[in-house]
């Protein structure tokens, strides 16, 4: 089963950019008994749980979709991605099964609270994101490596629907800081594909649309279906 | 020519003339238009005696390219042209006695802060790191070592990941080395991948100080320097902290 799960992957990397689909299902629909963390828990604000609605609601005609996530990625994926990128050498098998999503780390409210919604036809990635106080800076505000960390999350799982991909590049503008506990919106869609390259630009905004937090632009590369990463 | 709302704020309390801080120690170098020296800013940041936790110091997860380099750099700071810089759970204990301009300052009752590098404080798990400081070069060293939850591509550490490792390690440089305090812009060019539980080395230098921003340069590598992990540059704002009204 691993070796055509393998060819499968060979298969997708390999076509031209099409619309997402099989790679979805591999991560989607894996049956896990795993908690999925893209919905609404106690330490979500109003505003998060508001928002969260509205796109629940922009789901119901099948043009958004709400995506899981959990805190592990399914064995199989794993497997899968150390067999065709990685040299045996870096293959550590405790290692693997201590990993887990670095955003799904922290106790409830504490650190990274989200969920994103992908629209396909815009090619556009919406990131609902309420920090915790285990996120802060300069007091009373978010540290720019954790901006830097959803930024780099949504901007990837933007990027990932077209094909496995790896970040090249990463630019952050800073327009004001993100008080603490807030929710922002992480608003990102791909800009513009060049052969195995993909350019993603990225907004983070307030609620209302009124303030700018944030702007970036990200570079993605496919991987290539021939070469090792290592 | 419209400012950017960083900005703006550091220009009014730029122009407030706030007074300078009596507390200075002597031999003085003035780094800048700012009223605190590196000097008076590291003796600050590195309280002598002090019953807070410091993080960045050895524990059983540390690997042996990370203990022999740390051992490396702790010899080199009896020179004193080095320094360890201590690594607290919050940003708000390294500044004690000291606050953000009332334009910024948050008023909390909130306790439980965490400054974000030190999140996840299961040993190994999270950020390993610890940062040496040159105050009179204005450049510094981060030894990092990734752990399993930092994970992105299976095996490796992601890429946000080490952007905050560079973003801190930016942040730190930039306070000492000249009261830089808000991330302005990052801009990061990745290279390979590192492996989770291996060392990556953080060189970060100061290139220029100009108009109340601090531009910095960071290239993280393999110990060996074979491998560049990524290279980055940042910019940060200028901003000077007041004190806090004595009780």
């Amino acid at each position: 089963m691993l070796r055509s799960c393998a060819a499968r992957l060979r298969t997708l990397v390999a076509a031209p950019a099409r619309r997402p689909g099989p790679v979805w299902r591999l991560f989607s629909s894996e049956k896990v008994v795993h908690k999925d963390y893209g919905l609404p828990n106690p330490s979500w604000s109003k505003d998060l749980r508001l928002l969260f609605d509205q796109f629940m609601k922009k789901c119901e005609d099948g043009s958004w979709k709400r995506l899981s996530s959990y805190r592990q990625n399914p064995t199989r994926v794993l497997k899968d991605f150390q067999t065709r990128f990685v040299d045996p050498r870096f293959m550590k098998e405790e290692q693997m099964s201590k990993a887990q999503q670095f955003t799904r780390s922290f106790e409830e409210g504490l650190g990274f609270e989200y969920v994103m919604f992908y629209n396909k036809v815009e090619r556009r990635m919406v990131c609902l994101f309420q920090s915790g106080l285990h996120l802060q800076g300069v007091p009373g505000y978010v540290h720019g490596g954790a901006i830097a960390t959803i930024i780099d999350v949504t901007t990837g799982m933007c990027a990932y629907a077209e094909g496995v991909a790896m970040t090249a590049n990463l630019n952050i503008d800073y327009k004001k800081p993100i008080p603490l506990c807030s929710v922002v919106v992480v608003n990102c869609q791909i800009s513009n594909t060049e052969g195995r390259k993909l350019f993603v630009s990225c907004s983070i905004q307030s609620v209302d649309e009124k303030t700018l937090y944030t702007e970036a632009t990200a570079l993605f590369v496919k991987l290539d279906p021939d070469k090792r990463l290592t | 020519m419209m400012k950017t709302g960083f900005q703006r704020v550091a220009r009014l309390v730029h122009h407030k003339a706030l007074p300078r801080n009596p507390h200075l120690l002597p031999r003085l170098h003035q780094a800048s238009a700012f009223g605190s020296s590196t000097d008076s800013l590291v003796a600050r940041f590195c309280p002598e005696k002090t019953d807070l936790k410091d993080y960045a110091i050895p524990n059983a997860s540390w690997c042996p390219d990370m203990l022999s380099l740390y051992q490396e750099f702790l010899e080199k700071t009896k020179s004193g042209r080095w320094i360890k810089l201590p690594s607290f759970k919050s940003n708000r204990e390294h500044i004690q006695g000291l606050k953000l301009p009332s334009g910024l300052a948050a008023a909390s009752d909130k306790q439980d802060w965490r400054i974000f590098t030190r999140c996840i404080q299961l040993e190994g798990q999270g950020y390993e790191y610890v940062i040496f400081f040159h105050p009179s070069e204005k450049k510094s060293v981060c030894l990092f070592q990734p752990g399993p939850y930092l994970e992105g591509a299976p095996g490796f550490a992601h890429g946000g990941s080490l952007a905050a490792m560079m973003d801190e390690t930016f942040s730190k440089t930039a306070y000492l080395a000249g009261e830089g305090l808000f991330t302005l812009s990052l801009n990061i060019r990745f290279k390979n991948l590192i492996p989770v539980g291996s060392l990556a080395v953080l060189d970060t230098q100061v290139e220029k100080i100009e108009n109340q921003k601090l531009y910095m340069s960071c290239i993280a590598q393999s110990r060996d320097k074979q491998t560049v992990y990524a290279k980055c540059s940042g910019v940060f704002l200028q901003l000077q902290l007041e004190e806090e009204p004595s009780q």
